[in-house]
């Protein structure tokens, strides 16, 4: 650049070059905005998340941050709350799982001969919940579950049984926890397989049928494995995602608890930040949830990778 | 959608057609899971609606409809602010993730250049970091900005959506070449391509991402959690919380609450329900 701004007799010469310039730039320029977003937002704070997990400090501005090494995974790792909240979190996904994934996949192949108008209507009434809030969720379904006035519990009294605490009970609140956040997903996930089952090609199933195959040997055959990108799609943003979603309900109806067992690791960082101000431990166990789900991530992908070939 | 009336062979409906004790069953199926969905939605507005002195009524109608409780949720919440902060938080987000996400599927879609494989697996790969993760960082940084307690802090870090970018960025990859040759051999340049022919042109695919967006925002709850200190500058969702306290809840003001901040949503979702539901099986169909 220099050497053209020396000899006024090279500027003309400047122009083309600067254009060039300016078109090599041209693309950079219009992901500028959305990746500066990317860069100050996720992965510069990821990877100042991943220094604090190193440090030990309170969040007050005034104090200082210590280096301590590996000592908040130590400390973390020695922790029963820690593990609880791990094993929580997997108690999540295997009781998500069914409910997000197998049971709607039971209905929209169970219900995909039904006619389209009555069809129609059930999916908008069964989508509602996936529109609605999640706090406005978790509130409904506390009144719902309530132990003294919920509707479901006078309900269970009128059967002449007692009352259940629902999000009371240690033993129970996990799962009715699980049950909310399915609730939440049920019709958005029977929408994505019903869809996918009707895109299947009706002359193969034809064609097994001719040839003399039961319906349930064309589900097997036929639909399944044609299904399986879909549902492993669907496993990969249960298992992604499905802890993550179920934070509002457990802020909302139980704070973790009673006695820890509804906490998840996402919750848990939650209190460990904000509940205790501890950063360092917050931001270790954020490293570790990280580095864990993008493990099982990439696993997932290279199997669904795997799948994939069906789509055809 | 289109291939559903097509998908039923004659044979096949002979034997599970109509009438069939398997589409008696189906049908059962659904109204049970129908019911399960809603339900809890009416019994929200129905308890909203009870007078005080009715509100453990477990009658599946209200008797007397009363507004008793709407009154006392405004009064005890600033819920008509917070309601209009959700608002404008929401249509600002929506606003901007669109342009953002437009002006980089265009960068992404229109040119080879170095390192755009990278940068698109970067835009892609932001869902695998959960917001807990960088929770910390994004606080201390609004707090640095000095804007904690501000709606401003409640809309810079969805300034862009990598959803957006890579569903707007796949439009715009199979939209016709030939129509845009023939805007550069008419001398047009890029932003006029890009904003005269052919974002007009995805007109649809933006609809269904703008209600999308606005949905998910007005739904948000983890980040105005963070960051709220009054309500007067939260969103509606942090207001609902306030009816939950540890003495014990107060049911009807809490059920019009959550009634009012599932009311636009509901709104949206009656008049525009088939698009709503394409614009949230697009985000999961990729």
């Amino acid at each position: 650049m220099s050497d053209i701004s020396l000899s006024p007799a090279a500027a003309p010469r400047a122009w083309p070059r600067l254009g060039r310039m300016y078109r090599a730039l041209r693309p950079y320029l219009y992901l500028f905005p959305a990746l500066a977003c990317f860069i100050i937002w996720i992965y510069e704070p990821l990877g100042r998340a991943f220094l604090l997990s190193f440090q030990q400090w309170n969040l007050l501005p005034t104090s200082p941050k210590i280096w301590v090494g590996l000592d908040n995974y130590r400390n973390i790792f020695d922790l029963p709350k820690f593990w609880q909240a791990l094993g929580n979190t997997g108690w999540y996904l295997v009781g998500l799982l069914p409910l997000t994934v197998a049971l709607p996949l039971a209905i929209a192949i169970f219900t995909q001969d039904l006619p389209a108008r009555s069809r129609n209507l059930y999916r908008a009434l069964i989508f509602v919940p996936m529109i609605v809030p999640p706090v406005v969720g978790a509130a409904v379904w506390r009144w719902l579950l309530d132990m003294n006035h919920g509707i479901i519990n006078l309900g269970l009294q009128s059967l002449g049984m007692e009352p259940v605490g629902f999000l009371s009970d240690p033993d129970l609140a996990l799962w009715t926890i699980t049950f909310i956040t399915g609730w939440k997903l049920i019709g958005f996930a029977m929408l994505i397989l019903s869809a996918a089952n009707a895109a299947i090609d009706g002359s193969l199933i034809e064609a097994a049928r001719l040839d003399g195959a039961s319906r349930w040997q064309v589900v097997r055959d036929i639909r399944l494995p044609l299904l399986s990108p879909t549902i492993l799609l669907l496993v990969l943003m249960v298992v992604l995602l499905g802890a993550q979603w179920s934070f509002a309900y457990i802020h909302v109806l139980t704070e973790g608890g009673p006695l820890g067992s509804t906490s998840n690791i996402y919750y848990l960082l939650w209190q460990f930040g904000f509940g205790s101000l501890s950063v360092g431990w917050s931001s270790a166990s954020a490293v570790i949830l990280f580095v864990g789900f993008g493990l099982m991530a990439m696993a997932l992908f290279a199997l669904k990778a795997r799948f994939t070939f069906h789509d055809d | 959608m289109t291939t559903e009336t097509t998908n039923t062979p004659l044979h096949h409906s002979r034997r599970f057609g109509p009438g069939g004790w398997e589409t008696g069953l189906g049908h059962a199926l659904m109204i049970l899971a129908s019911l399960i969905c809603v339900f809890p939605i009416y019994w929200m507005i129905v308890t909203s609606l009870r007078p005080e002195n009715a509100i453990f009524s477990t009658r599946l109608w209200p008797d007397a409809a009363s507004l008793d409780n709407y009154a006392y949720a405004l009064k005890a919440v600033p819920i008509t602010q917070m309601l209009v902060n959700t608002f404008i938080v929401s249509i600002a987000v929506t606003v901007i993730q669109i342009f953002t996400g437009i002006l980089a599927a265009y960068g992404f879609s229109r040119w080879k250049f170095r390192g755009s494989a990278i940068l698109f697996a970067a835009v892609a790969l932001t869902w695998l970091v959960p917001l807990q993760v960088v929770m910390i960082p994004n606080y201390l940084l609004v707090a640095r900005m000095g804007m904690i307690d501000t709606l401003g802090a409640l809309i810079l870090p969805h300034f862009a959506s990598a959803f957006a970018i890579m569903l707007l960025a796949q439009s715009m990859r199979s939209f016709p070449t030939e129509v845009i040759e023939a805007a550069h051999m008419d001398g047009a340049n890029h932003a006029h391509i890009l904003w005269h022919v052919i974002v007009p042109n995805l007109r649809g695919t933006i609809a269904s991402l703008a209600i999308l967006i606005f949905i998910t925002t007005w739904n948000e709850y983890f980040w105005p959690l963070l960051l709220t200190r009054s309500p007067e500058n939260s969103v509606i969702q942090i207001g609902l919380q306030m009816f939950i306290t540890s003495e014990g809840t107060q049911w009807g003001p809490l059920m019009a609450a959550s009634t009012m901040a599932s009311l636009p949503i509901l709104l949206v979702y009656l008049v525009l329900q088939r698009q709503v539901i394409a614009s949230f099986m697009k985000s999961g169909l990729r």
